[in-house]
């Protein structure tokens, strides 16, 4: 009898602990692997302590394979079962999960608050319309930027300080510091172009010559609703061609070297426009010898102005939480004015609130005022609940062109029709 | 009373007439059940999926008749994933097909190596297909890759390989040919072992040679088991998948894409679950036909001596 005793009392201890561990429990999922820089923090130890004391809960980590995340995500809001409370995603997700309906609003006075607090390109990536919010950027500006190779730059009597003024200069430039072998094979690119993998991905790195150019996505980048493609004219056309130009005619890059960032840090290629945060957190890993330079992307022309991508990732809470008070209190306070501060000192990344750009170290350490310098010329992306379908098309349309499977015309073309048809069906 | 008894007299007598048949069903009703459950209900289910417009996240499901099965035909991609699809199948199940064959009929011979090139063939076909996709990744890298760096070795140029809208599909290919080949060689070395001796005996007294031989007795004869591996091979290479997602994911500019990964994106990064149930079921419906031809045909051809 007194076994039965013993046991039942250990039974109900263990359903005791059970209760107290499920209770106030919230679960985060975050990219794994070395997808973002930005993930690194969800490494630290004790990351959330101090809040899961404060609030009596705890918050559990989650890595997810980037590749498979998405599909993930979907799975589990579908089901309804093991439903994150929060996601750490990139910011080119959410008009998709917005077209689902599938997360929630920053309540207002928290949106206000943030608006009222963060710099101007931080405010403009968070704002949805009329002071919307439904995600919260990271920290550390994902600033599309030209980096080079400062020594192949003076191997080739360039100045390495100095990085090309406009287009016809970056093809020159391009010209000068590739390399060929006897047979007259590439095996060094001036400037290393992403043409395969997901088409988002092609245009992420092409975004910065469509800008400059005077195009864009879409007409109204803020509506989530409406609008057309904004890619097939005069300059999305010019955009498509001075890489097709590169390829075909000056024949500095090739199809060979696929890769952008790595091209850079293994010493394939001289020039490279794609994350800047991606080559301050691998080069002293990857290529401690390298010595590499910083800047904009190159307009179109001397003196017009220049733009960039800026491609935040952002905390989410999805609908089907079931913990949702308690999780924008948990991403209220990892991103709050002091842990935006302590985490950009230790990452030596920049920060989102107006006050901590002028705190030291960060005001004066030069990976962040030359990023400084960029992000008033940094954009982010159209906030269309249709972007993945117009993504996909001009990815699609730009493979073909630079792979010369169709003509710049007729890929846009193709590519402006598809577009606008994804942008019809999302606004039904 | 009496009628009771004899109802169950009859049931009794009924039960042990059937005992062997209903033990029978039992043994495969575990099989059947989960066969229905897990294979038979969501192929239905898509089905009726392809005539609706499926939101899962926002809980609605729409009828819209056949409008994704016209939609389809309108889908560049999906087009040029079947046809992706259709020569990826027909140049997959011949060359594995008949390097099968050939290497089958060497390995015939009498070797002490035998066991050795069998194994050496099969183990493709049993490793991880992602795995030996990631290593064939690099065995295509257009700077670092060992192919390149052989064909450099005879001053031939290198190739773009997955880098290359007019290559990309053809390296998947070789690679899905050298994943099968070694368990068609496997069949094809069961069937030439069933094929008796006598023939072949009475086919030298009449003075054939080994290449009459071959085309007169052991193509015939093996003519169930060819049937057999180009089906097998067939609906294999309707489904491909893995390969294409880790080596090229469809790329550049769908040169690669097929139907089942299109079908994978149109579901789970499009969210669009009704127009990719319709493409399933298309897919189906050309598996299922081509199995049928294929198996009337190789029908036609069966001889018995």
């Amino acid at each position: 009898m007194w076994k039965f005793k013993i046991g039942f009392a250990c039974f109900l201890v263990l359903m005791l602990v059970v209760a107290a561990s499920a209770a106030g429990t919230i679960v985060l999922w975050y990219p794994s692997g070395e997808i973002t820089s930005l993930a690194l923090l969800f490494h630290e130890e004790g990351l959330f302590s101090d809040f899961e004391m404060e609030n009596d809960c705890k918050v559990e980590l989650v890595a997810q394979d980037y590749d498979f995340m998405q599909q993930k995500i979907f799975t589990a809001l579908a089901s309804g079962k093991n439903v994150p409370d929060i996601l750490f995603i990139d910011q080119s997700w959410v008009p998709g999960f917005l077209k689902e309906e599938a997360l929630e609003q920053v309540p207002e006075a928290d949106a206000k608050d943030w608006l009222e607090a963060v710099d101007p390109v931080t405010r403009e990536a968070s704002d949805y319309g009329e002071g919307v919010m439904y995600a919260y950027p990271q920290y550390g500006a994902d600033i599309y930027g030209l980096t080079w190779n400062k020594d192949y730059f003076a191997e080739a009597g360039l100045d390495p300080e100095i990085p090309p003024k406009d287009w016809e200069e970056f093809r020159d430039y391009g010209i000068k510091t590739s390399k060929k072998d006897e047979a007259g094979n590439i095996t060094r690119v001036g400037y290393a172009i992403r043409h395969l993998g997901q088409p988002h991905g092609v245009v992420h790195k092409f975004l910065w010559a469509l800008w400059s150019a005077g195009a864009d996505l879409v007409t109204d980048p803020k509506a989530l609703r409406g609008g057309e493609a904004a890619f097939n004219n005069e300059g999305g056309r010019s955009a498509a061609k001075l890489v097709w130009d590169m390829i075909y005619t000056d024949k500095s890059t090739s199809l060979d070297f696929p890769d952008p960032r790595t091209c850079l840090l293994q010493g394939l290629a001289s020039m490279q426009i794609s994350e800047t945060i991606s080559i301050q957190t691998r080069q002293p890993v990857e290529a401690p010898n390298l010595k590499w330079g910083m800047s904009m992307p190159p307009p179109k022309e001397e003196g017009s102005e220049s733009a960039t991508n800026y491609n935040p990732w952002v905390y989410v809470v999805p609908k089907a939480s079931q913990n949702k008070e308690l999780a924008w209190k948990a991403i209220k306070w990892i991103n709050s004015k002091e842990k935006d501060y302590q985490f950009c000192m230790k990452y030596r990344m920049t920060p989102r609130y107006k006050e901590n750009w002028e705190r030291e170290p960060l005001a004066s350490d030069p990976y962040i005022v030359a990023l400084r310098a960029m992000i008033p010329y940094a954009r982010p992306y159209p906030n269309n609940l249709g972007l993945n379908g117009v993504m996909e098309a001009l990815g699609s349309a730009l493979q073909k062109i630079w792979h010369n499977e169709s003509s710049i015309e007729d890929a846009l073309n193709e590519a402006e029709r598809l577009a606008n048809k994804a942008i019809e069906e999302a606004a039904q | 009373m009496i009628a009771f008894s004899v109802l169950e007299f009859k049931l009794r007598k009924t039960f042990a007439r059937h005992k062997a048949t209903i033990r029978a069903y039992l043994f495969i009703a575990p099989l059947v059940i989960s066969f229905v459950i897990f294979r038979l209900y969501p192929s239905l289910q898509t089905l009726s999926y392809s005539f609706f417009n499926v939101e899962l996240l926002k809980q609605k499901i729409t009828w819209v008749g056949l409008k994704n099965f016209l939609a389809l035909w309108e889908d560049e991609i999906f087009l040029i994933s079947f046809k992706n699809t259709l020569k990826y199948c027909l140049y997959m199940v011949l060359i594995s097909t008949i390097f099968g064959l050939v290497l089958a009929t060497l390995l015939k011979a009498q070797s002490k190596l035998n066991s050795f090139f069998k194994a050496v063939y099969f183990s493709p076909y049993i490793t991880s297909t992602v795995a030996s996709a990631m290593v064939w990744w690099w065995l295509y890298n257009p700077q670092f890759g060992l192919f390149n760096a052989i064909m450099k070795l005879f001053h031939i140029p290198s190739q773009p390989w997955l880098n290359s809208t007019k290559q990309a599909l053809m390296a998947i290919i070789i690679f899905s040919i050298w994943k099968i080949v070694g368990y068609n060689i496997i069949v094809f070395v069961a069937g030439l072992q069933a094929i008796p001796k006598v023939y072949y005996e009475a086919a030298l007294i009449d003075g054939a040679g080994p290449i009459t031989s071959f085309f007169r007795i052991t193509l015939p004869l093996l003519m169930p088991t060819t049937a057999f591996i180009l089906i097998y091979n067939t609906i294999l290479a309707f489904q491909v998948f893995d390969q294409v997602f880790v080596l090229t994911g469809g790329g550049p500019a769908h040169a690669s894409t097929v139907m089942v990964l299109e079908i994978y994106q149109q579901a789970f990064l499009k969210y669009r679950f009704g127009y990719a149930s319709a493409m399933s079921a298309i897919l189906f419906s050309c598996i299922l036909l081509v199995t049928i031809l294929q198996y009337i045909l190789s029908e036609r051809k069966e001889v018995v001596y």
